[in-house]
């Protein structure tokens, strides 16, 4: 009888994670991802709103606390196992090692879950993912942020850095828009961003209640308060699609070029590696090549808007 | 490579010896069609008898041998409010037997796919490494068109390639296992003859195609043609059963799905492949749908296959099976869809840019 | 699994059958292999009379079977009025299902068939039970699959919530690796009803019937079309549709 078994040494297999060389196949590859994530336990959680709370995170492991760094504007893959996993964008400051901070809407079934879970919870976390505000190259000019609803999350790293390295930029502005003013979130921090961030912050609410004293209006009407330096602009507009299309189109007719606008694209998303095809914009991952782009490659993507 | 000649009978015996040791996988007949045809599919085989050897084409690829219709990524367990996360991904070794060339091909594909890339898919790895791979041609089939997206002959990505050449089997050893295995059973060297018996078969099976679908130009095509009218045409046929991604041998999405044990003590993360037809695929929480019509998502089927992202250098992923063809019960099969496409943009040249009038 | 930190109840169901054949609740003691645990999820009573039925807000009311009689509506208005969370269980309850097939007939004919002279109170036509009651949730299958009412009642051990497949039976049929039953010269109605059941039917080599009713937003005009270029009888495929009552809005649209 010939024998003609074959196999491959154990050793190779059941790698750990993250290794840094892929177990020879000949190619070059930088990381071995596989579904473990960093474990994380729930420290904090401050309610925002009737459907968004604000999740603070610590990693568990001290090594892999201080491994974990990340841009402004990059996503992580949210782990709560039993549940599953969701696409969150990283709300916490990059200088801020410690503790990771998410705002989170109520929507399906993780974020449901994440919601009935206390304090101390354990959850995990993959990533950090995707692509980031060039923040440097925002140096030196005056840099517009504005978000509509819940876009304030991706927006509260870059507002963090401007904040670590106020000295670097010229004229900061935030503008913030909400439907109602029970939605205008992280509230409580605008006295300190405005203050001791020098940071010229406006708001403005679609939907007024009696108690809401500011304006209101649509977001694009809060242009007409400010002065924009078109030539030594760069704009982050955070919101959903209608939004930033609508404050996009603006910003170009008052003359800021497309590609120093950045907006951060929403897509289902299953692995944050470019292997589920869920996230697709065309031919583009906006988990790869995402999720922040310039507004003038999201013009020039298929599908995008 | 290394190439050896080995009669039919020898190749039988090597063949049998090979699946008897090893878990194995090889076209059978699994049914008898409506019109009398065989039905095949690659099936478990423990003995050569079991192969069909000449078998015409599987209904459904080889893919999930490799990329498992179900896989799991990791397993929680829990205990005390707390929880362990388990990562395994080996894979027992198999033998895919009688693979062709466009589906040694289609496997390549993945393999860039899933290797290539950022983040190498470690699962996929532990079972490409673990798979022995014996092609062996055929003539094609009167709908194959896989010469038009020139993958009707491969180089790499098989341990073993059987080209019949009448009484015996011409072989391209690539692989040190392969060429091993081989050492007990009688092969010659390829004589002049051989080769020229080789050169022959490979013109045959070349001369023999039935189907040209023309894909030159076919990217730019594709984006040009993102908002045209054929796609509500076709997309209003089409069923969104994914039936089509199931069968082909290069679609890869998926989803992932989380199940927790009955007695709740742990939970699997599953991988689960999709498609990108189904209704839900690019539907987020709250019920938005990037994707909302049977023609956006067809569409975006042939946008990927035919225009290729750039994971794997935008290479079209179609290589010519038309698995996908053969199974639509609505009849959408990429050559008339990919005709129609033609004629539209043609059609359109002509009105933008009329050539002079003949007189 | 108490790591979110809150620990998971038993739930306390109550199950009540209408006109049906108890098949599915015969489902909720198969599967062996895993019955221990499940039933440890649950606290099943079961109420036959409405005399005696007595829910604590707390509880699910399972309620399986269509309604065929007056006096049904009133227990199942009952029920509804008392229970927390209302499931349809099972194909009848979800559809009106195999009983629907008398809605074909005209009510005497019915009658006299089944039970010859008897005098008996029975409606026109078999109903689902959403068309009286407010339904939370259905689970269709004829009968359940075991498996799924194990994930869904685990969903709601973990409140999680329940999600249903949308796509249709062709995906899981396609991932056995079954030879399509169109290709042997039958009409299957897997493109166009809900999966999840794991094309049982079809791999077992008869057809689907639609026990689990409609996929989401299915492409009839189609299908309908497919059946006739395949020369197969569109009367056999309407006759399927019928079975379980599960494409009323299909066959009563198009006729
Ligand atoms: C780059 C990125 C950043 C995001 N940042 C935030 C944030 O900071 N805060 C926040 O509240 N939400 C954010 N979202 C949206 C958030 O991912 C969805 O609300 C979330 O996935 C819903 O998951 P679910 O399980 O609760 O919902 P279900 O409807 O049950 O969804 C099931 C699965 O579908 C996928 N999915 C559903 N909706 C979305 C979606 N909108 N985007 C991506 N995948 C989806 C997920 O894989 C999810 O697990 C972000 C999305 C993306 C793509
Ligand atoms: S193209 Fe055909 S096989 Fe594919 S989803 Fe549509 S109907 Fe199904
Ligand atoms: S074509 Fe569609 S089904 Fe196939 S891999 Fe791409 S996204 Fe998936
Ligand atoms: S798209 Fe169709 S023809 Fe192309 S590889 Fe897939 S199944 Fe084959
Ligand atoms: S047998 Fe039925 S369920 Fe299976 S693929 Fe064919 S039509 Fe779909
Ligand atoms: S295959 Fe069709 S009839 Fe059979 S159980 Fe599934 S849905 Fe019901
Ligand atoms: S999230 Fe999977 S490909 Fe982008």
């Amino acid at each position: 009888m010939h024998d003609l078994r074959f196999t491959i040494p154990a050793e190779e297999l059941n790698r750990e994670p993250f290794t840094r060389a892929s177990p020879d196949f000949s190619k070059k590859s930088a990381l071995m991802v596989t579904d473990r994530g960093y474990k994380c336990r729930i420290t904090n959680i401050v309610p925002l709103s009737e459907h968004e709370r604000l999740f603070q995170l610590r990693i568990v492991d001290p090594r892999e606390r201080e491994l974990f760094a990340f841009r402004p504007g990059q996503f992580l893959m949210l782990e709560v196992p039993g549940y599953g996993e969701a696409p969150i964008s990283i709300s916490s400051a990059t200088s801020h090692r410690e503790f990771i901070e998410l705002c989170i809407r109520k929507a399906g079934h993780v974020t449901s879950a994440l919601y009935e879970a206390r304090p101390g919870a354990f959850v995990a976390v993959r990533g950090p993912f995707g692509t980031s505000f060039p923040m440097e190259a925002m140096q030196e000019h005056d840099v517009l942020l504005i978000a509509g609803g819940l876009g304030i999350a991706p927006l509260r790293a870059p507002l963090f850095w401007i904040n670590d390295h106020r000295d670097h930029y010229r004229n900061v502005s935030f503008l913030y828009g909400a439907k109602e003013a029970s939605q205008m979130l992280f509230a409580y921090q605008f006295e300190e961003w405005k203050t001791v961030s020098h940071i010229d912050l406006r708001t403005i609410v679609e939907k007024p209640d009696e108690k809401w004293t500011g304006r209101t209006g649509m977001i694009t009407s809060l242009f007409e308060e400010i002065t924009i330096d078109t030539k030594n602009t760069w704009a982050i507009v955070c919101g959903p699609p209608v939004m930033f299309k609508s404050v996009c189109t603006h910003l170009d007719k008052l003359g800021i070029p497309m590609n120093r606008m950045f907006v951060s694209l929403e897509r289902r998303m299953h692995c944050g590696m470019g292997k589920c095809c869920r996230c697709m914009v065309g031919s583009t991952f906006t988990c790869l090549d995402g999720p922040v782009f310039d507004y003038w490659s999201v013009m020039n993507l298929k599908e995008a808007i | 490579m290394i190439y050896k000649v080995i009669s039919k009978n020898e190749f039988r015996a090597f063949v049998d010896a090979l699946v008897r040791a090893n878990t194995s996988y090889g076209p059978r007949q699994v049914d008898t069609g409506r019109n009398g045809e065989p039905v095949y599919q690659f099936m478990p085989v423990s003995s050569a008898s079991e192969i069909a050897f000449d078998y015409t084409v599987t209904t459904s690829s080889a893919k999930h041998l490799i990329m498992p219709f179900r896989e799991e990524l990791s397993k929680f367990r829990f205990r005390d409010g707390d929880w362990d996360q388990e990562v395994r991904y080996d894979a027992p070794p198999i033998v895919l037997f009688g693979l062709r060339p466009c589906d040694i091909n289609a496997i390549n594909i993945l393999d860039e796919v899933m290797l290539n890339g950022p983040y190498p898919s470690p699962y996929y790895l532990a079972r490409r490494k673990n798979t022995f791979i014996v092609g062996m041609d055929h003539l094609p089939l009167p709908d194959c068109f896989c010469r038009s997206m020139n993958r009707h002959t491969v180089s790499r990505g098989f341990n073993l390639f059987a080209s019949d050449i009448g009484e015996s089997y011409f072989l391209s050893i690539n692989s040190s296992k392969a060429y091993n295995f081989l050492k007990e059973f009688e092969t010659t060297e390829p004589t002049e003859e051989d080769d020229c018996k080789l050169i022959e078969r490979r013109k045959l099976i070349k001369q023999s195609f039935k189907t040209n679908v023309e894909v030159t130009g076919l990217p730019m095509f594709l984006d040009l043609e993102f908002d045209s009218p054929i796609w509500e045409k076709w997309g209003n046929k089409c069923l969104n059963c994914g039936s089509c991604a199931m069968v082909c041998p290069t679609c890869y999405c998926y989803n992932v799905e989380e199940r927790v044990a009955t007695g709740l003590e742990s939970s699997s993360r599953q991988r689960r492949l999709y498609s990108c037809n189904l209704i839900d695929f690019a539907e987020v929480s709250g019920g938005h749908n990037f994707r909302p019509k049977n023609g956006d998502r067809l569409k975006y089927r042939y946008y990927h296959h035919y225009r290729g992202f750039a994971i794997n250098d935008n290479q079209q992923i179609c290589v010519g099976c038309n698995r996908c063809g053969r199974t639509c019960l609505a009849s959408i099969n990429p050559k008339e869809v990919i005709n129609d496409l033609r004629l539209e943009k043609e059609s359109c040249m002509t009105c933008v840019s009329p050539s002079p009038q003949r007189s | 699994m108490n790591h979110l930190g809150f620990d998971t109840e038993k739930l306390k169901i109550g199950s009540f059958d209408f006109t049906c054949c108890e098949g599915c609740q015969l489902q909720l003691a198969n599967h062996e292999s895993t019955l221990p645990e499940f039933l440890a999820l649950l606290d099943i009573r079961n109420f036959r009379e409405i005399s005696s039925e007595r829910l604590d807000d707390s509880d699910i009311a399972l309620v399986e079977g269509s309604i065929t009689r007056s006096d049904e509506v009133e227990r199942l208005k009952a029920i509804r009025a008392q229970a927390k969370v209302l499931v349809a269980y099972g194909t009848c309850a979800c559809f009106g299902g195999m009983n629907a097939q008398k809605n074909k007939f005209p009510k005497e004919e019915c009658i006299r068939t089944v039970y010859g002279d008897k005098q008996i109170d029975t409606m026109p036509e078999a109903h689902k039970i959403s068309d009286f009651v407010q339904v939370d949730y259905s689970i269709p299958g004829c009968p359940v699959s075991k498996e799924e009412v194990e994930r869904i009642v685990v969903s709601i051990a973990t409140r999680s919530p329940i999600a249903l497949p949308k796509y249709p039976v062709c995906v899981e049929c396609k991932q056995r690796l079954n030879t399509c039953l169109f290709d042997l010269g039958e009409v299957c109605l897997g493109p166009i009803s809900r999966a999840g059941c794991d094309a049982v039917c079809p791999s077992g080599k008869t057809v689907c019937l639609g026990c689990r009713g409609p996929a989401d937003d299915i492409n009839y005009a189609s299908f309908t079309e497919l059946v006739r270029d395949k020369g197969l009888s569109t009367e056999e495929m309407r006759e399927k549709l019928a079975f379980y009552n599960g494409f009323t809005e299909y066959l009563n649209h198009e006729g």
